[in-house]
């Protein structure tokens, strides 16, 4: 350590605790979604299924071949997508890929169990998360305020390198927090509110909710793409991660303890 | 972007350990156990509540699947075929007062009851059909339930290719539901013979597999533990969940 490194305290017990509880439960919802998804392996922007709103496709039109439709242009993707590992050991017509799914095997209905079990240690995280990050003013810092709109812009130029300066800017910088934002108050709402469409129950309680999504089929959709959008935030999070110091921020996300060195452009998190 | 391959590398590698772990965890009882609470969670949560969204005769499906067992192939089922169903009779029996004994002539005379609704499977897709029946409401008032009745249970002519029984089952509340039928009739002609003839269950507060095809005989009863595999359907026996609200 140099003189000019110091350590601080940076994430809360909180914190930490629904950090990796988040990211275990993305990991199950993710894979036993999957599971579930390959039972119906199609998506269409309608209410009941109907071929003629299809958007996307995953089929075996024959042994040994699998096809990805979107929109209409069929891909072959065999080997990835529609012909895939069976999770024993094998291959067969199924939409995703064995290695991707939990379980390995095609079993919907402990997709299932999954997927229930682990949409609600999600909910319950996110809940307590907001609580305790309003409670203690924490959000502050991972929220977009007015005060960051006109540094978006210089925000992104910098990344594009066509600035040589970020703008100044606190813990997170303005394009964090509008990704943060975007994922705490958009993405998680829909992607639950999405997925509770898909309840008949829920349905018959509140029919204005499917509804408003476009009807149960075009919910699986929007269910779908919200999954992609956050796995694109996931991946962009760990790339972060990945080039500004890994080891540095893991620990810190384990035990709290973040080390400071030289410039303070080192201070942002991922 | 030597970078970027270590990460999809890294990526791919994590997701197909958590799929290994996942697999594995999913063979442990006790972690089996854990994940299944939130089945009760659910059904205390959502329940069944309010009625399911009705839809206009242009709604219809054009191609309602036939997704199910095989058509039962009993000598029973066949008989009841020879004679379009002409000696069909419906016990509903167990816990009531009164015992019932329905033929279809009888059914088809309380039908009183036309709802276009959605079906919704549990691998997903969903199909909007026209149902015309008898409210399971109305039957279970006539046979009276006794007071320590729990659930009705439909029994079916259906078996699979390893001789176990189709059979589901509802609470007395989710029986009482208003759009919870006994059809007869499915976009205005006879329920076919592929398609439960000639009673079907139609349940569109929950997930598909609870609307039975083919019902036999309704059981009221205290308890599911002593039916087949003692978790309340068939393919509640073999993992899904009881409750399909969800």
């Amino acid at each position: 350590m140099n003189s000019r490194s110091s350590t601080v305290y940076r994430h809360s017990v909180a914190t930490r605790l629904t950090h990796w509880l988040f990211f275990l439960a993305f990991l199950a919802l993710v894979s036993s979604g999957l599971q579930i998804f390959n039972a119906a392996p199609f998506l269409d922007a309608s209410d009941k299924t109907d071929r003629h709103h299809r958007v996307l496709a995953i089929q075996a039109p024959r042994d040994g071949v699998g096809t990805t439709t979107l929109l209409g242009h069929t891909f072959t993707t065999t080997g990835w997508l529609g012909w895939t590992d069976d999770g024993m050991g094998g291959t067969a017509p199924r939409a995703f890929p064995g290695w991707i799914t939990i379980p390995a095997y095609q079993d919907l209905a402990d997709g299932r169990r999954w997927h229930l079990f682990f949409a609600w240690i999600m909910i319950v995280c996110g809940i307590a998360y907001m609580a305790w990050g309003f409670g203690r003013g924490n959000l502050r810092e991972l929220v977009l305020a007015r005060s960051d709109l006109p540094n978006l812009l210089p925000m992104q130029l910098y990344y594009l390198r066509l600035r040589k300066e970020p703008p100044a800017h606190g813990k997170y910088n303005p394009l964090q927090k509008l990704a943060y934002t975007v994922v705490l108050f958009v993405f998680a709402p829909l992607i639950v509110l999405s997925g509770l469409a898909l309840s008949p129950g829920f349905d018959a309680w509140f029919p204005w909710l499917t509804q408003a999504f476009g009807g149960r089929q075009f919910a699986r959709l929007w269910h779908f793409v919200l999954m992609l959008a956050l796995i694109g935030f996931f991946v962009t999070h760990l790339l972060l991660v990945l080039t500004t110091g890994v080891f540095n921020h893991l620990r810190s996300m384990i035990t709290g303890r973040y080390t400071l060195q030289g410039a303070n452009r080192s201070v942002e998190g991922p | 972007m030597n970078r970027r391959i270590f990460l999809a590398a890294s990526i791919s590698t994590a997701l197909s350990a958590c799929s290994a772990i996942g697999t594995k965890l999913n063979e442990n009882d006790g972690f089996h156990k854990v994940l299944r609470a939130a089945e009760d969670v659910n059904e205390r949560l959502i329940g069944t509540r309010g009625r399911v969204r009705t839809y206009a005769p242009r709604d219809v499906s054009a191609d309602f699947p036939v997704n199910s067992l095989d058509t039962p192939g009993s000598s029973q089922y066949m008989r009841l075929i020879g004679d379009r169903f002409a000696s069909y009779v419906l016990p509903v029996d167990g816990l009531v007062e009164h015992s019932l004994r329905l033929s279809l002539a009888q059914l088809q005379h309380m039908m009183n009851v036309t709802q276009i609704t959605r079906h919704d499977c549990v691998e997903g897709w969903s199909a909007i059909a026209q149902w015309q029946g008898v409210r399971l409401a109305d039957v279970l008032a006539l046979a009276r339930p006794k007071h320590d009745a729990r659930y009705v249970v439909f029994h079916t002519f259906d078996v699979d290719a390893n001789g176990m029984p189709y059979y589901e089952s509802l609470n007395l509340q989710q029986a009482a539901h208003p759009q919870t039928l006994l059809a007869l009739r499915q976009n205005g002609k006879p329920i076919t013979p592929d398609r439960g003839a000639p009673v079907r269950l139609t349940v569109p507060t929950q997930l598909g597999y609870k609307s039975a095809k083919w019902v036999r005989r309704i059981e009221v009863v205290a308890s599911m533990k002593t039916l087949y595999g003692g978790s309340g359907g068939y393919w509640e026996d073999q993992g899904y969940e009881w409750y399909a609200g969800i």
